[in-house]
């Protein structure tokens, strides 16, 4: 491809992104504007509700598991393999998670660790396990990754809901009385409105810091590098004497520690694992694809896009509770969904890593 | 060679990889799925607490017994034509089997649905488009044949002559419906290069709330506290034939189906379009430089996948319910499995639709019969999607045995897998 193409292709995209932020700014500002002259009419509740903190902090807390997420799907991409399989790395994440927590005992310390932050890391080490099988079946066994990423994801639907009924009698697991909880840093989290970013779940911390240092090590380190070597010019890298199949293993491993600590996140934020129909992660891995082809890869842009879906998602909950208009809920809650299908509609011709998807053959191997 | 010739060559070429390779790699993928769902069976019943062991093994105790887990699951699934509790290895026959069970009931009738579903799976899949969709297009469509015919039903006479009249169209209009809300994802694919996967995922969630709020809100059965609509009247629905009545099968939906298995190979193989949208599966450049038009094809392939997943959703509401109820069963997710194990070849989807009615009839005998959850049959589905997308280890596990040498790798993406020949 020429420079010229790349430069416009690289022009089109940004006016695409330009034109959805603008978008929603001007959405935003029109809200705003009509809720500021009639403040007791639908728009002065939207406005209300768009400007609330607790908006702001149930935002946050719902873009951790689709940010987590999307910042795996990144690694695992940018090193050449589509991970479609998000969806269930935090499914079963989240399922490990609540029942590691609940066969500990909710209340339990282990050498000075309290229970649940051993559920949390069972719950990221299963996403690693599964992330390991779906990089083994996919580099090593070579299957096609759509495939292979949408059998992750069936696996997961299965066999937490099964699991759960093995030791429950049903599909949910008992609510085990205890969360997460919130970290309240002092003075900070008294700032009105902004308030919201020091007084969170200790995974919105962990998001905060992980978005950075994602982008820092994607960017700025030689592991960075070879990632997105390995997903653009996998010859080349092998030219130069890494082993691509090395680096990839590397990337879906990481999308699988990633996925697994929004997984994890999820149901101990909330106490509980939900298995009804799509579980409770109901299709947030999904989601978490469109959010980093929304942002096209940059970690930022990806966390940028969970929360403005995430955010979509807080205030149609809210605006389930607004009284006096008559749109059904279940109507509400498919805006989110909506918005995704039209952000991907829009940005769908993202230029994906040339070699994503593509088997490399070392010509190596023993046959 | 003209640019026609070239793509049919290519074809040629790919299609013509062994169909014995490839229907051996679907059973060892069966094989290992059930191997694995069997330890995973051991593994939970080691969690789980019972009175007494099931099994012993290596001196340990499990409250589930793999190995009595599948009997039970296949006797139940036929009607139990053995009598699984009785002592011993050979287990004798039970004098009060009749083929026309309830059991074979069930497994027929899932059977006929999952032909559907693994039929729309399998036309997109061969497009080279990975309809997820097919579970949002069958709950709409089976919403608009409930809704269709419960407004037209009391406009004509009831009884056979009604029947005859307002099944199949009812039947067209859920065909219809389902077939425009899979073309809604080929139109982005087509202009927006939006990825078919993600889009459909998420229609099947805008279909399930859409759906609901139809029915709840506008039209629901007034008489009835669970979201449903108001149920259709015998003679508009497919009644069982020979059948026990509780088995919801009408051997009239299966004809239909066997001849949808027909009418699709038909036009796969046969006919101009089918070869465009093959081409434009297995070799999308070729199939433009062939002067195929991708868009048209795109949008086109993802209708008739719809409309076959539209159809399941209207013998669902049928044959099955007789009305359409909030919380359609997966028969969509299922119809993945279905189209994969049976290699996105038609034929193929018959006896793939079998086996996994089977699974899913028998699974509620093992729940009943030993305690298993039913939710094991979500797991095997899994599992063996899992295992026929890695031929590669198949072929290397062959290769160690020395059974047969490396073929070329299966082209997933809208290569059939389980094919005869061109």
């Amino acid at each position: 491809m020429s420079t010229t193409t790349i430069d416009r292709l690289r022009d089109t995209e940004l006016s695409y992104r330009a034109t959805l932020v603008g978008g929603a700014v001007s959405v935003f500002l029109l809200i705003a504007l009509l809720g500021l002259a009639f403040p007791t009419s639908i728009w002065g509740n939207f406005l209300a509700i768009l400007t609330s903190r607790s908006t702001l902090s149930s935002a946050l807390r719902l873009s951790v598991p689709i940010t987590f997420a999307a910042l795996g799907g990144i690694f695992s991409e940018k090193a050449g393999v589509v991970n479609i399989g998000l969806e269930g790395l935090l499914i079963i994440s989240a399922f490990t998670a609540v029942i590691t927590t609940a066969i500990v005992g909710p209340e339990m310390t282990v050498v000075g660790l309290p229970a649940i932050w051993i559920g949390f890391f069972a719950g990221v080490l299963s996403s690693v396990l599964f992330s390991a099988l779906f990089a083994v079946v996919c580099i090593r066994f070579k299957a096609d990754q759509i495939i292979a990423g949408l059998a992750v994801w069936l696996i997961a639907l299965g066999l937490a809901p099964f699991a759960a009924t093995v030791y429950y009698g049903g599909v949910n697991t008992d609510n085990l009385g205890t969360t997460l909880g919130t970290w309240t840093i002092p003075v900070l989290s008294d700032i009105p409105f902004f308030g919201a970013f020091f007084d969170a779940d200790p995974a919105v911390y962990m998001m905060l810091v992980a978005v950075p240092a994602s982008w820092y090590v994607l960017n700025r380190t030689a592991f960075g590098r070879h990632v997105r070597a390995s997903g653009e010019n996998p010859k080349a890298l092998d030219t130069v004497g890494v082993d691509v199949s090395r680096v990839r293993y590397a990337g879906v491993l990481l999308s699988g520690f990633l996925a697994g600590i929004g997984g994890s996140a999820l149901s101990l934020g909330l106490g509980q694992f939900v298995g009804n129909n799509q579980t409770m992660v109901n299709g947030k891995g999904f989601i978490a694809i469109v959010a980093f082809l929304f942002g096209n890869y940059n970690p930022v842009g990806a966390f940028g896009a969970s929360f403005l879906f995430a955010g979509l998602e807080a205030a149609q909950i809210r605006l389930q509770q607004v009284p006096g208009y008559g749109v059904p809920d279940s109507l509400i809650q498919t805006i989110p969904y909506v918005t995704v299908l039209v952000v991907l509609a829009l940005v769908g011709r993202t230029r994906i890593p040339a070699a994503s998807g593509e088997h490399y053959d070392t010509g190596d191997d023993n046959r | 060679m003209s640019a026609a010739e070239t793509a049919k060559s290519v074809l040629r070429r790919l299609t013509a990889a062994s169909a014995t390779e490839r229907i051996l790699i679907s059973f060892a993928a069966l094989v290992l799925a059930v191997v694995v769902g069997a330890v995973i069976i051991l593994v939970s019943g080691r969690v789980t607490t019972c009175q007494t062991a099931a099994t012993t093994l290596f001196g340990t105790g499990f409250c589930y017994d793999p190995v009595e887990v599948y009997l039970v699951l296949f006797n139940g699934a036929l009607g139990e034509p053995f009598l699984v509790n009785s002592p011993g290895i050979l287990k004798p026959l039970n004098p009060d089997w009749n083929p026309l069970n309830f059991g074979f009931a069930l497994t027929l009738k899932e059977t006929t649905l999952l032909i559907f579903t693994g039929l729309s799976v399998a036309v997109s899949f061969r497009a080279g488009l990975f309809n997820i969709g097919t579970q949002g297009q069958l709950v709409l469509g089976g919403l608009a044949t409930a809704l269709f015919s419960f407004f037209v039903a009391p406009l004509l006479p009831s009884g056979l002559v009604g029947g005859l009249i307002l099944i199949p169209l009812a039947v067209i209009v859920g065909a219809l419906v389902g077939g425009l809300y899979g073309a809604i994802p080929g139109a982005l694919k087509a202009y927006a290069d939006a990825n078919e996967v993600i889009t459909t995922i998420m229609l099947n969630f805008i279909a399930a709330q859409i759906a609901f709020v139809l029915v709840s809100e506008f039209f629901g059965n007034p008489d009835s506290q669970v979201v449903e609509t108001t149920p259709l009247p015998d003679w508009a629905t497919l009644l069982p034939v020979a059948f026990p009545q509780g088995g919801d099968f009408s051997l009239l939906a299966l004809a239909f189906g066997l001849a949808l298995v027909v009418a699709v190979w038909f036009l796969l193989e046969q006919t101009s379009f089918g070869y465009d949208l093959r081409t434009s599966g297995e070799q999308p450049e070729a199939a433009e430089y062939g002067g195929v038009d991708a868009k048209h094809t795109t949008v086109t392939s993802m209708f008739l996948s719809g409309a076959l997943g539209g159809m399941g959703g209207a013998i669902w509401v049928l044959m099955v319910m007789g009305k359409w109820q909030a919380g359609v069963p997966s028969l969509g997710f299922d119809g993945i499995t279905v189209s994969i194990l049976a290699g996105n070849n038609p034929f193929g989807v018959v006896p793939a639709a079998l086996l996994f009615g089977t699974l899913k009839s028998g699974s509620l005998a093992v729940q009943f019969g030993t305690g298993v959850p039913k939710q094991l049959v979500g797991v095997l589905r899994g599992l063996i999607i899992l295992f026929v997308a890695m031929p590669e280890f198949f072929r290397m596990l062959g290769s160690a045995i020395d059974l047969e040498p490396d073929r070329e790798t299966v082209a997933t993406d809208g290569g059939r897998l389980g094919g005869d020949d061109e």
